[in-house]
């Protein structure tokens, strides 16, 4: 009797359970998050947020999400890491009230932040209106409670755009543009739109972790030197033949990670900027894709997504300062100089000096905190820019993807092969660097 | 602010009330379209788009289609052709009274079914009936596209016979032009073409020098009926690259042999072959002309200021309007603009230009004083006196069916590929290009006032309909003596306007020259009444795609007889007629003289070039300073080289001091009759920029001493020691020795003065700031340094100057204005009032009374002489000049707002001026936003912008903290002094073609009356704007009552290129020679012969 009395509560207990899950099953907030910060993602490319430009809208986007949610005290895998790097915290609470949904709250914080750092923010309006109606929808919140949460998310606004009113960007036009140097070797705009340098001066930032940017310089690379047998010309030469025997599945890469923002198509004499998402935005992508295989909770998705976009910002800063360190030569500037007027690149090439490369340094950089946060060998299918015309591509970890994503420079005929082995360095040690400092790795 | 907007209204109001009074004109030019009804006309130009016919396949899509006009049957009546791209052409005999027939059926001649594009009339075959040349191009085969020749057969019968004349070129052409090139009594035929694939960047090089089958231009000789293909070895340029729209033929350089002008869109410059009279010709573009329309379109060549040479006219794409121009303008790259320089395009920029000849191969552009640069999207420009007043008046076409350069397509209309693609949707390209906006815009016709003054009056003249307008011709249609024109419209029926302006008398002269070449092409006639002269040149191909009456039509405006016409043959034969009659139509046959007559020979100019023998460059820079505040309308850096001139060491040879650049030091060489010798009394230093000097005994110890102030902007900080004045005292042997003493006061210097201030007898100093380098406005300090007579100088600013910003000075000059016995100050700068400040008990003063107000401008340098003999001081003014985008009145002051807007530490210097009819802020959206992150957020697209006013941008509250700074005049003046004040009075107009930097009075031409040299131009600009290179060193010849006689360049010999920055005059025994300082380029030397 009092066995049947046991199995009859048991059965009762797993009845009464099912019916929880039957009724609200957790959301899948590690998706809804990527699908809101992706309005964040359209903004930007219809902006033409520049390849450093974006990594700063996505550091301080998601650090909006991120310090929201630290106000509910979620519990984390890891230490919160705010406090190792160069910025404040606010005080917790952010409010004296009770908060039903952080999560709610989170993301509209996303949504404020993108509204006022971006160009273009006023276009948020529609995601900002939609996810209210979500929130009441699917009763995240009530009409009673939501101002309370839009006021926690405007807290956490105004301290982060606080954050970006100081850190340089302001003071960037205030200071004399960029003027190529003189003397072979150094970069000159490319064909075909000769676009003006990118962010000559984006070394000026305030970075998140990195105190030194001195200690986070590349290996040198080899100087210009056309004599044959030199380093660079070696260099010089594969870039130019390895771009007439791509094989397809070369092109392939080459064209996967170009994450080019804005590349200029000519259709008769009338031209029509193509747009495609960063090399910062393609990380945030993968980022999204592997929060949400690995089921994570809304606080953990918002941390990875906080601390792999300051790690993007960071990276870019510190390669940006190589870049106009070096002021290195494109190659096709040089092979149209030197070895063939009419020979193009595969890839457009990006208007900013060569050395070091971008996508190795940002990539590598990724890599070290996603695989020290998701483990190693953590594979995924990487589908961040199947809206912009590219299938999607399987990775067995983080390093295959960055590793792929650094030569699809040479493929693409865009860098030279110590840019991206240099790069390569640069970003692991930034990467390892910021995960040592937020407690992640050893 | 309410009190400003107060003077802006009121100022409004007068201005309008100008408007109406100025339409009160003598002859009205009026046209009136006749309704196809009466006319008969119906043809239109009607396009099909669809997968086959569209943009993204054929390029010049949209071009539209031509117009000829002639008397096809010799019954006094031209008749017109039309050609429509992708419909029929159409044939329309003239009945008289405005009244046509459709005769396309019964001649034959409707076309292929190919695309079409340009056509003329000629008799090819010399047997007095007109032909029909049309021209086809397209995606198609090159067999279909081969051009047809109708051959006329008389009675409106034609055949074709392209191929038997061996004219039935397989190109894409454009326009065949008819002319005798080769002086032989036949016409040949040049065949304009144009490429229709795009030209990938990197294949310029290769492409420049190979000839391309079907794109490149062809020049067919007539061999008898025969025509052969002689271009190569004529020289022609036949590359992939020409994207040839007009060809226009004219004696350029008045020689006897016809030359020809070809504009080509795109990056490929123009051709100006000058015709070597040995059967080629030579492209002499670059040497001729300066600067040229970027995506040049249709053209016409003709004269019209009426100095009896031709003038060239290129047409563009930039619109007059804020809106269209705001959608327009991307990013200025000057790092393109520079590699493009370097691999030999040329200056090109986007807008009209007017050439204008000056004989001496040297043109002037002036098309922005003209007043005749934005005219949008434009074909077909056709100067002809429609009132009959005498002076050419010009109509233009214009219109694109889809607006291509819209910058909101090219930014964002990408985003449509990425939403189709969120959409799970397919991408159409075509449905992008046909979803593309479309503006019709209303044609222009500009009423010739002379002297190279244009006025706008489409609206009242009767072209105010908004339409998409292609090519045009013009012919007295219905023999009532004046001119009426005939529009090809795109997708609307052609339109015939007729001439009912309010006209003056007229002449028109119908051409019966030799076989072969029956009407005459290539014969010039020139008409004399009373002083003027009047030429044109029989050459009926003109504007775009089409071919106009070949009957010559002079306007006599209010002449009542004609002295005489000169016709000179084409074999260079004159026939001259006496004492005509006006309103006649004159028939003018040839009959062989066998003689020629020659031609007056040119008076000999006054000066000639005497050989430098000096490689000395000091000036030459390439810093740029829109880098450093890239809101700035011009470069503040390059502002040398200054000169003077003195014996310092009593040989009596002069020392002559030319200033140095940052980077370059200044020297002194001896001038030894015409010949230099570095002078080794002095050494400066390459971190000044040398910005005034002045060479002046300051101790009196009766050797002349130097006072060099250094200004410039480059990279100097807001208070630099490059910036440090200097005084070099001489020790009596003619050595310079630097005076660590002198007062240290860092300003970037725009001008220096002696003067007593205090009555001691030494020579003291006004020194005035000009700039404060990297924070342009900002106005720095000027001072007042006084001399205790052994040149030991002490900054007493503060006693004499109280108020010692005064404004951004760049000249003064001192004189005694009220007759107190105490030197006074005249100062002028940029944006502010010429100024006259007077000694007072409380030191200098500003008093208004001197000078009237509104007369704020760009204010560049200063003279001062007795310019008309009443033995009082006048004042000679150097200004921006007329000649580019920038106007400024009282109504719409050329307008400066500065403050650190946006906080981050850089001034933000907003420029606010007239675009079209409104006032709105001069930066393109791409400048500002680079300048203000601010401003992102605020114009988040081109047409957000593209409306916006100043009080858009900013708000009341940001308006009024900000320094705020006008210009209401840009014209050089001469100020007559009146009873101790002066009178503003604008110098001729040919002295508002250029800004004027360098002022020198000397009595050139030996009368005993002044003269006045002014040297200027500025070629350090804004992309945008361009250089504007219009002077040549203009000699204006005093006439001794403060007016002036302006000498062409061929009169007076000086054909100086460049921004010349001053002017040197050193008179030795008998020789005078004179120096001319130009910005980046070496000295100069002229003697007068």
């Amino acid at each position: 009797m009092k066995k049947r009395l046991f199995y009859s509560w048991c059965l009762l207990l797993l009845l009464q359970s099912f019916s929880v899950k039957a009724q609200k099953s957790p959301p899948n907030w590690a998706r809804i998050y990527a699908e809101e910060l992706f309005h964040i993602t359209e903004v930007m490319v219809t902006d033409v947020a520049s390849p450093p430009v974006a990594a700063r809208i996505y550091a301080y986007t998601t650090l909006g999400a991120y310090l929201t949610i630290l106000d509910g005290n979620p519990k984390l895998r890891f230490p919160e890491f705010l406090e190792t790097t160069q910025i404040p915290k606010p005080t917790y609470p952010l409010l004296n009230t009770e908060i039903q949904s952080h999560e709610f709250a989170a993301v509209y914080a996303m949504f404020l932040v993108g509204e006022i750092v971006m160009p273009s923010g006023y276009l948020l309006g529609k995601a900002k209106e939609k996810w209210i109606q979500r929130g009441l929808k699917e009763k995240m919140v009530s009409t009673k409670n939501l101002n309370t949460h839009l006021q926690l998310a405007q807290k956490t606004a105004d301290f982060v755009l606080d954050l970006a009113r100081k850190d340089g960007y302001v003071q960037l036009t205030a200071m004399t543009r960029y003027t190529p140097k003189e003397g072979d070797g150094n970069w000159y705009p490319t064909p075909p739109a000769y676009m003006a340098a990118v962010e000559p001066e984006w070394r000026t930032m305030k970075t998140f972790f990195l105190e030194n940017l001195n200690a986070f310089q590349p290996a040198p690379m080899a100087p210009f030197d056309l004599t044959s047998g030199s380093s660079f010309r070696a260099q010089l030469e594969e870039v130019y033949k390895i771009g007439q025997t791509l094989t397809e599945e070369q092109k392939l890469i080459a064209n996967f990670w170009d994450c080019n923002p804005f590349k200029v198509e000519f259709s008769g004499h009338m031209a029509i900027g193509v747009k495609k998402i960063s090399p910062g935005g393609h990380w945030v992508g993968i980022t999204g894709i592997a929060a949400e295989k690995a089921r994570l909770s809304f606080a953990e998705t918002a941390y990875i997504h906080a601390l792999l976009a300051m790690t993007l910002h960071d990276s870019f800063v510190s390669c940006w300062k190589a870049k106009y360190d070096t002021n290195r030569i494109r190659p096709e500037t040089v092979i149209n100089q030197k070895l063939d007027s009419e020979w193009k690149p595969l890839l457009q090439t990006p208007p900013f000096p060569e050395y070091s490369s971008g996508h190795s340094v940002i990539s590598s950089a990724s890599a070290e905190v996603l695989t020290a946060y998701f483990g190693d060998h953590f594979d995924f299918v990487d589908t961040s820019e199947v809206y912009f015309g590219l299938p999607s591509r399987p990775f067995k970890s983080f390093f295959q993807a960055a590793d792929e994503a650094s030569i699809s420079r040479l493929y693409g005929g865009i860098h030279f092969r110590d840019a991206i082995e240099n790069g390569i360095d640069q970003g692991k040690r930034i990467g390892k660097h910021i995960a040592k400092k937020a407690q992640l790795a050893p | 602010m309410y009190s400003f907007l107060r003077k802006f209204l009121i100022a409004a109001y007068s201005f309008s009330s100008v408007v109406f009074e100025g339409t009160g004109q003598e002859y009205k030019s009026i046209f009136e379209r006749v309704p196809a009804k009466k006319s008969g006309i119906n043809f239109k130009n009607q396009l099909k788009e669809d997968q086959f016919n569209n943009i993204l396949r054929y390029e010049y899509f949209y071009n539209g289609g031509g117009v000829a006009v002639g008397d096809l049957n010799n019954d006094g009546l031209d008749d017109i052709f039309f050609t429509g791209n992708m419909t029929g052409n159409k044939l329309y005999k003239n009945l008289g009274g405005l009244k046509f027939e459709d005769i396309t059926k019964s001649s034959g001649i409707g076309g292929k079914d190919t695309w079409t594009t340009g056509v003329s009339m000629a008799d090819v075959n010399g047997d007095g009936l007109l032909d029909i040349y049309v021209c086809y191009s397209g995606k198609k085969s090159p067999d279909s596209r081969r051009n047809e020749l109708w051959i006329n057969e008389g009675n409106f019968k034609f055949s074709e016979k392209a191929k038997a004349y061996g004219i039935d070129d397989p190109s894409n052409s454009t326009q065949g032009l008819f002319f005798d090139f080769d002086n032989d009594g036949d016409l040949d035929l040049y065949l304009l073409n144009h490429h229709i694939e795009v030209i990938n960047e990197l294949e310029f090089d290769r492409e420049r020098n190979a000839r391309h089958p079907y794109a490149g231009d062809k020049l067919f000789r007539n061999d008898g009926g025969q025509f052969t293909d002689i271009s190569e070895q004529a020289g022609i340029k036949g590359s992939a690259l020409g994207f040839g729209l007009a060809v226009i033929a004219s004696d350029i350089n008045q020689d006897g042999w016809m030359d020809l002008l070809v504009t080509n869109d795109y990056i490929e410059p123009d051709y100006l072959y000058i015709n070597q009279g040995n059967g080629t010709f030579k492209d002499q573009l670059p040497q001729n002309l300066q600067h040229l329309s970027h995506f040049s379109m249709g053209a016409d060549i003709a004269d019209v200021n009426n100095d009896g040479l031709p003038d060239i006219f290129t047409l563009d794409m930039l619109p007059e309007d804020n809106e269209r121009q705001k959608l327009l303008y991307g990013p200025e790259n000057y790092e393109q603009y520079n590699l493009m320089i370097r691999r030999g395009f040329q200056h090109q920029l986007m807008r009209n230009m007017l050439h204008l000849n000056r004989g001496n191969e040297s043109f002037s552009e002036i098309g922005q004083a003209a007043g005749i640069s934005n005219t949008d999207w434009s074909w077909s420009a056709l100067f002809f006196d429609a009132n009959n007043d005498g002076n050419k008046d010009l109509f233009v076409t214009n219109g694109y069916y889809r607006d291509y350069t819209n910058r909101d397509f090219l930014k964002y209309k990408g985003d449509y590929y990425f939403k189709q693609a969120v959409a799970k949707e397919k991408a159409d390209t075509l449905h992008l290009v046909t979803s593309m906006t479309s503006t019709p815009i209303h044609n222009y016709f500009f009423e010739n006032q002379g002297n190279t003054r244009f006025k706008n009056i489409s609206f009242t003249s009767g072209f105010s309909s908004k339409n998409f307008s292609s090519g045009a011709a013009f012919a007295d249609l219905d023999n009532d003596g004046d001119l009426d024109l005939i529009i090809n419209h795109l997708n609307e029926v052609s339109e015939i306007f007729e001439n009912k302006s309010e006209k003056g008398p007229w002449l028109q002269i119908d051409l019966n020259y030799s076989e072969g070449n029956r009407f005459g092409i290539g014969t010039k006639v020139e008409v004399y009444s009373k002083d003027q002269i009047q030429y044109q040149e029989m050459q009926p191909v003109r504007g775009f795609q089409s071919s106009s009456t070949f009957r010559l039509h002079f306007g006599l405006g209010n002449q009542t007889q004609i002295d005489s016409i000169r016709i000179i043959w084409p074999n260079q034969e004159i026939y001259s007629l006496q004492n005509l009659t006006v309103n006649q139509r004159l028939s003018a046959d040839y009959k062989p003289k066998g003689s020629k007559e020659l031609s007056a020979s040119a008076s000999s100019p006054l000066f000639e070039k005497l050989p430098a023998l000096l490689e000395f460059n000091p000036s030459l820079s390439a810093i740029n300073d829109f880098k450093r505040q890239p809101l700035l309308l011009t470069m503040p850096s390059h502002i040398g080289p200054v000169m003077a001139a003195a014996d310092l060491n009593s040989d009596g040879s002069p020392e002559v001091f030319l200033g140095g650049s940052k980077g370059t030091p200044a020297r002194i060489y001896t001038w030894k009759e015409g010949a230099w010798e570095i002078y080794r009394g002095f050494r400066s230093s390459g971190d000044f920029t040398d910005a005034v000097v002045l060479m002046e005994d300051f101790n009196q110890d009766g050797a002349i001493d130097l006072f060099v102030g250094s200004g410039g902007y480059h990279d100097y900080l807001a208070y630099d020691e490059g910036l440090r004045d200097r005084l070099y005292l001489n020790d009596g042997t003619g050595v310079l020795v630097p005076q660590a003493s002198f007062p240290k006061y860092l300003i970037s210097t725009g001008t220096a003065t002696v003067l007593d201030v205090n009555q001691d007898g030494a020579p003291d100093l006004f020194v005035g700031g000009k700039i404060t380098p990297g924070r342009y406005p900002e106005i720095p300090e000027s001072k007042i340094l006084i001399n205790d007579g052994k040149g030991n100088f002490s900054d007493q600013t503060s006693t004499y100057l109280k108020d010692a910003k005064i404004g951004m000075l760049t000249a003064s000059v001192s004189q005694d204005l009220n007759g107190d016995g105490k030197d006074d100050l005249i100062l002028v700068g940029e944006f502010m009032n010429p100024l006259a400040l007077i000694q007072t008990e409380d030191g200098f003063k500003i008093q208004p009374e001197y000078f009237e107000p509104n007369l704020s401008g760009w204010w560049n340098t200063l003279k001062q002489v007795d310019l008309d003999g009443d033995g009082d001081l006048d004042l000679i003014a150097g200004n921006f000049g007329l000649n580019s985008q920038l106007k400024a009145s009282e109504t719409f002051p050329l307008r400066l707002y500065a403050a650190d807007f946006d906080q981050n530490g850089s001034i933000d210097p907003i420029f606010e001026c007239q675009v079209g009819d409104g006032y709105f802020p001069f930066a393109s959206r791409d400048e500002l936003l680079d300048q203000m992150v601010s401003m992102r957020s605020k114009f988040t697209d081109y047409a957000s912008y593209s409306k916006a006013k100043v009080s858009d941008m900013f708000s009341i509250e940001e308006l009024q903290k900000a320094q705020i700074l006008e210009i209401t005049t840009l014209e050089s003046m001469y100020f007559e002094n009146v009873n101790g004040k002066f009178q503003a009075k604008p110098l001729p107009f040919e002295a508002q073609y250029f800004p004027v930097y360098a002022i020198h009075v000397s009595d050139v031409n030996g009368d005993g009356i002044p003269d006045v040299i002014l040297g200027g131009n500025q070629s350090q600009t804004r992309i945008r704007i361009g250089k504007i290179d219009a002077g040549f060193g203009l000699v204006m010849i005093g006439l001794g009552d403060g007016t002036f006689r302006p000498l062409t360049p061929s009169e007076s010999g000086l054909v100086i290129k460049g921004d010349i920055k001053s002017i040197l005059e050193i008179n030795e025994e008998k020789n005078k020679s004179f120096i001319f300082a130009i910005n980046q380029q070496p000295f100069q030397i002229f003697g007068l012969k």
